[in-house]
């Protein structure tokens, strides 16, 4: 019989033993518990659409917790891609970059109901969302695993509440061996562990299956726009629009690694590139960084999109085609730029000191 | 010929008529050998640095770079940065001086603050040239420091 609340422990790429000890005394812990169903897949950016850790989490009715080594918004969007889809569970875990904020308890009953929650930005409104909820933890944000079990258990309670689609448990298949491998997470560390010692290799496989390191975006269709800016960017058959013309990553695949130029041209910030170093494009929350003001423009950085200009044209020639430059795909908005209008700034650096960072 | 002055709010930033300028805000002044120039902050950029604490390279010294290629960071009191070529062409050197201690940077910026030494053919701003760039550019660097505190 099923239960209400099933957690899923991405496992971290590469074999950091800090990172696997986490996850491994996570996974413990909640398997002596009881109270939920606990599961351990390969990292969920690098399975590939037909990798059985997917089926495995599209076979999973209720409510689920996702702990990765991601940012909660990519981890969020690449479920939704995969097509394991559900409304935003509001984890109360204060991140490393964000202060819990009280208000949000509020928030997860209005998504898709009257009115957006207030942090959220305009971005396309997806349909037909399952009733259940998803919640997103980052294994980066804490080193204590009592924090998240503590989590967890509040997760859980929460979860009792009757919102949950009980129907489809009732209905829920009997799951494939190679399914049902998944909710046996002692196994498959056992079999990790005995795997191959010799081998120095990190792509190998959890499970039979190889999991190789992948690239590519991963849209955020809360802030996604449809504007289409990355489709006429990318010049790598990447992006395609689904039967209503909805933007999509059609090809991940074809897209070239370490290249995050598209992100950098969306000017929705809707495109996340969970692998890269830049907290923005890797799907950090809202602002990441200090206060100090950046002058890097002043000094002579290139715009975001003469960088993402010149990571394009790194990887066409990488490929044998001519570099394009400018040339093509360059933002609408950037080529007529409004002129601000002149207001009360003249003393302005003169109130410069009388802020003090 | 006397100092030009570049008013920022009330402050007078000393534009020196005896070098040429680049439009990312550093002074380029002569040195010795005909296409190799030693490069500094403007004043204009020093007012907006502040003081400065820390200051770091990332190429070694005979590189070639062009022109917005990244260089290295500066932070301050009031901000940080990276820092990027001038123009195409090879940094020679570096002040050494400076990575120890960068307060010539604010005690002495058009002389012994300065950067690093550059060799190059392009053309730079004269200092009349470079107080045009400096007007032209004024309302949007108030601008940008003023999103930022926002």
């Amino acid at each position: 019989m099923a239960k209400k609340l099933t957690v899923v422990i991405s496992q971290s790429q590469g074999k950091n033993p800090a990172k696997q000890q986490l996850e491994e005394s996570l996974a413990m812990s909640l398997l002596l518990d009881g109270n939920v169903e606990v599961s351990l897949v390969p990292h969920l950016y690098d399975l590939s659409a037909d990798h059985s850790g997917l089926l495995f989490l599209r076979s999973i009715p209720g409510d689920v917790i996702l702990l990765s080594w991601l940012y909660p918004r990519g981890a969020r969007w690449i479920l939704d891609r995969q097509g394991i889809r559900g409304h935003e569970g509001i984890s109360q875990l204060a991140s490393l970059s964000e202060d819990s904020e009280v208000d949000r308890e509020d928030d997860h009953h209005e998504r898709n109901g009257n009115g957006k929650p207030k942090h959220e930005q305009v971005g396309i409104v997806l349909k037909d969302l399952p009733t259940r909820k998803i919640y997103c933890l980052d294994l980066r944000d804490h080193t204590d695993p009592q924090v998240y079990l503590k989590e967890i258990q509040r997760i859980a309670n929460e979860s009792t509440l009757p919102i949950v689609d009980l129907v489809s448990f009732i209905q829920a298949q009997p799951r494939a061996e190679q399914i049902e491998k998944y909710l046996r997470p002692l196994d498959i560390l056992a079999e990790q562990k005995s795997a191959t010692p010799l081998s120095d290799d990190d792509d190998a496989p959890a499970n039979g299956e190889v999991v190789r390191r992948r690239w590519y975006p991963v849209i955020d269709y809360s802030r996604c726009t449809n504007c289409m800016e990355c489709i006429d960017f990318c010049l790598f058959g990447v992006y395609g629009l689904d039967t209503q013309g909805l933007i999509l990553v059609e090809q991940q695949d074809n897209c070239k690694k370490g290249c995050p130029a598209c992100s950098r041209v969306c000017p929705a910030n809707a495109i996340v590139f969970p692998g890269h170093k830049t907290p923005a494009i890797a799907g950090a929350d809202g602002e990441v960084g200090d206060m100090k003001i950046d002058l890097s423009k002043l000094f002579g950085a290139p715009s975001a999109v003469e960088l993402a200009a010149r990571e394009r044209d790194v990887e066409l020639v990488r490929d044998g085609r001519d570099a394009v430059g400018l040339e093509i795909g360059i933002p609408r908005r950037l080529k007529d730029k409004p002129v601000k209008p002149r207001d009360e700034l003249d003393d302005l650096i003169d109130s410069l000191d009388a802020l003090e960072l | 010929m006397s100092d030009l002055t570049f008013l920022m709010g009330k402050f007078e930033a000393r534009i020196p008529t005896d070098r040429l300028y680049s439009d990312n805000h550093l002074w380029l002044q002569p040195d010795g050998e005909s296409g190799i120039y030693r490069v500094g902050f403007t004043a204009y950029s020093v007012r907006l640095l502040q003081d400065v604490y820390f200051l770091e390279w990332s190429i070694d010294p005979n590189s070639a770079v062009y022109k917005k290629q990244e260089i290295g960071e500066v932070e301050s009191s009031k901000a940080v940065s990276s820092l990027f070529a001038p123009a195409d062409g090879e940094i020679l050197d570096f002040n050494e001086q400076l990575l120890d201690d960068p307060s010539a940077i604010n005690t002495d910026g058009y002389g012994k603050g300065w950067l690093f030494r550059l060799k190059t053919d392009v053309q730079f701003l004269t200092p009349d040239e470079y107080m045009q760039h400096l007007d032209a550019g004024w309302e949007k660097t108030q601008s940008l420091i003023k999103g930022q505190y926002n």
